[in-house]
């Protein structure tokens, strides 16, 4: 038995006297342990190696900011390699005014949200589809899925282009969706060269509405694993409620699996706000629609005046204004994923893609 | 019991092996048996009796009046589940397949893709070393990098599953490449990364060293070192230096880490879902870390390599920043025509196809599924 000994009582708190070891004792049996000594090993080896790959993948960034406020005068001079002697947010300014950047963002952020919008919404149908239900074909489908994710979607480059600028041209007797293009043309003519789109952004969103958008397949597939591991019980019940099939997923399953849609939200808004595949394709050269990919032009007054510099220092700057350009593309997305990185984390932990 | 067999005796309907099991059963099943034997007689009358005569066509089968069942529950989930797929698979027939078959059709029409059939396309695609060269080199290089690329999400993944301080700023930082490093930001990353490459900074410091200290790590330091340790391979005729590797590997490390996000988002759920009363239960048992991350991680893990590795190789071999990609679209004359065009990219994708089989059954052999109960 201890004795304890009261040394002060309040009303919230009691203070007690025990017998305890020595201070030096305490310390010597708490820091001059092997254990201790291999826990603080470790752990400074962890954070050593955290803090030296944290930086190993941030110091392309910090070498393109510390370069995007670089002067001319700094890209001569052979002293400055990083940090520059004369700051100067001139290719911020020039890229802002005279590269339409607040177009560009406009215009990306409404293609990319409706886009990232809609592919996830249809990817989750789809692999909702595959998870769920057995039926023939289920293998087929899912087969299809990841043949959509292996096949480098610049092997389709050329086609797709083509398919969708004469969409209606394709043989239709066995094509459900050239058929209802036909028709839609035949009804209402809404092609302006009679054939298909040109210089429109409505095939990314047929490509979205069909699930055979970028990385696509990818989302279906984490999709479909998260939805594996949702309880067959709950849509039970619900089916013994007389809640339909269709209704079960939109009022049960899509608010359970809410964190899991963000992240496959935010991967696709942020693909496709830095897409330069698809814009390139359907987009040409001489449409007014701008996009982020476009805005990393030279601006005119920037290069009449670095016209009579040397080649090296030409390209220096050049890369400079692409970086800074890189800068303005990618701060919009740091921002959003500042907010809502560890609703990611979250939403694949949750995603159980144990098979 | 021999009442049963009586029965079955005086209608001489269900078969010996059928009565001779019914010596054996419960009184209950015995029952069963004896209304099925009542019934038979119905079935063997002649069905014809029942059809109105006049109406059936001389030599037709007999067809009762057609009866509109409603679908059984597995129909009506079987129909719900395609039209849950019916975009995905509309879209395949109606927008993929359609192109796909058009590019493959492309590449066995002539450099242009208007003439006859010929595998002329695929005879210039091969004799182009350059091509070739790169194709394979590709390979090798991949080789090398899935391991490296999946062990090192694999460790990172662990780690970051630790409780520690400042978790969620490294989670964040390491997450970053995944939406970061694509598109036209990874082109912009590319392009100062070249410009920095010739002269720039460094113009002073001469010829090779420039060039080699670039990297993180000295290849000419390392190979200084090590020259002495001769560690070469051959395999499949090409020779392997596994001092090049690592000095390789230690340069493309930011190529490594930007591209193992995913990978690492994919581990680290897998690490949550293993239960952690395993481990409570290893504890107690007096297993070390080690002996638990090789008998309870690893195994658990193991579908979720599997995963990674496909994932690895797809994501590798489609990136735009690959260098069969770049030399697509950069080598002049040959690859500007699209019938080589095509040519060349779905010589590479069957390539990659190949490669992916490879890997999935290789690594097949090795993963454990957890039974569920």
């Amino acid at each position: 038995m201890e004795t304890v000994k009261v040394k002060k009582e309040s009303k919230n708190k009691i203070k007690v006297d025990f017998e305890r070891a020595p201070l030096s004792v305490r310390i010597r049996q708490k820091f001059f342990s092997l254990n201790f000594l291999k826990n603080v090993v470790f752990k400074i080896f962890r954070t050593v190696l955290l803090i030296g790959i944290a930086f190993v993948i941030l110091f392309p960034y910090i070498k393109i900011i510390l370069k995007s406020i670089m002067s001319v005068s700094d890209m001569k001079d052979a002293t400055v390699v990083l940090i520059t002697k004369a700051p100067t947010f001139d290719q911020y300014w020039y890229i802002l005014t005279q590269n339409g950047y607040l177009k560009a963002f406009i215009t990306t952020f409404i293609v990319s949200f409706s886009v990232a919008l809609i592919q996830t919404l249809v990817c989750a149908l789809v692999a909702y589809g595959l998870a769920k239900f057995k039926f023939k074909g289920n293998t087929i489908i899912f087969g299809l899925v990841i043949m959509t994710l292996m096949i480098p979607q610049e092997a389709l480059k050329n086609s797709m282009a083509s398919y969708f600028r004469q969409i209606t041209m394709v043989e239709t007797t066995l094509n459900p969706i050239s058929f209802l293009f036909k028709a839609l043309q035949d009804w209402t003519g809404i092609f302006e060269n009679g054939y298909g789109f040109s210089d429109s952004i409505i095939p990314l969103f047929i490509l979205s509405i069909f699930g055979l958008g970028f990385k696509n397949g990818l989302f279906i597939f984490m999709l479909r694993q998260f939805f594996k591991g949702v309880p067959d019980e709950l849509e039970e019940s619900a089916f013994v409620d007389g809640s339909s099939t269709v209704r079960t997923f939109f009022s049960i399953i899509l608010p359970i699996s809410i964190p899991m849609l963000i992240t496959v939200f935010i991967f696709a808004f942020s693909w496709q706000w830095t897409d330069d595949f698809y814009t390139t394709i359907f987009i040409g050269e001489g449409s007014n629609l701008s996009f982020m990919s476009s805005i990393n032009a030279i601006p005119e007054k920037i290069s009449k005046d670095i016209m009579y510099e040397a080649e090296a220092i030409r390209n220096a700057y050049r890369a400079a204004i692409a970086g800074t350009a890189g800068i303005l593309i990618a701060l919009p997305l740091i921002i959003m994923y500042m907010f809502l990185q560890r609703r990611i984390v979250e939403g694949v932990e949750r995603s159980g893609i144990v098979g | 019991m021999s009442d049963t067999k009586l029965t079955n005796k005086r209608n001489v309907v269900a078969s010996d092996s059928a009565t001779s099991n019914t010596f054996y059963v419960k009184p209950k099943q015995q029952q069963k048996v004896v209304e099925q034997v009542v019934e038979a007689p119905v079935i063997t009358e002649d069905p014809s009796i029942h059809a109105p005569v006049y109406t059936r066509p001389v030599g037709s089968a007999y067809k009762a009046p057609k009866k509109k069942r409603p679908l059984s529950l597995s129909g009506k989930k079987a129909l719900s589940g395609w039209l849950f797929c019916l975009p995905f698979v509309l879209g395949v027939i109606g927008i993929y397949l359609p192109m796909v078959i058009k590019s493959i059709e492309v590449s066995f029409h002539g450099p242009t893709g208007n003439d006859p059939f010929s595998f002329e396309t695929y005879k210039a695609v091969y004799l182009e070393s350059e091509f070739t060269v790169t194709v394979v080199d590709a390979i090798r290089d991949l080789i090398i990098q899935i391991p490296a690329i999946v062990i090192f999400s694999l460790f990172m993944a662990i780690i970051l599953n630790q409780k520690m301080t400042g978790r969620a700023l490294f989670r964040a930082i390491f997450f970053l490449p995944v939406i970061l490093s694509t598109g036209i930001i990874d082109a912009i990353l590319d392009q100062t990364a070249a410009s920095d490459m010739p002269g720039g900074a460094g113009m002073d410091e001469g010829t090779g060293d420039a060039a080699a200290s670039d990297g993180f790590m000295s290849a000419l330091d390392m190979e200084m070192l090590l020259s002495n340790i001769n560690l070469r391979f051959t395999l499949f005729g090409t020779t392997f230096d596994l001092v090049e590797i690592v000095t390789n590997l230690v340069n493309q490390i930011f190529n490594i880490v930007s591209h193992s996000g995913v990978q690492m988002l994919i581990f680290l759920s897998g690490l949550q879902s293993i239960s952690p009363s395993i481990y409570e239960s290893c504890q107690v048992e007096g297993a070390s870390a080690w002996e638990t991350f090789w008998k309870i991680t690893l195994p658990m893990i193991s579908p979720m390599i599997l995963v990674n590795a496909v994932y690895t190789v797809v994501d590798l071999f489609t990136s735009a920043d690959n260098r069969v990609m770049k030399g697509l679209a950069g080598y002049g004359g040959l690859f500007r025509q699209p019938g080589n065009f095509s040519a060349g990219i779905w010589v590479y994708t069957l390539l990659a196809l190949v490669v992916i089989v490879i890997v999935a059954l290789l690594l097949r052999t090795i993963v454990f599924y957890q039974r569920k109960d």
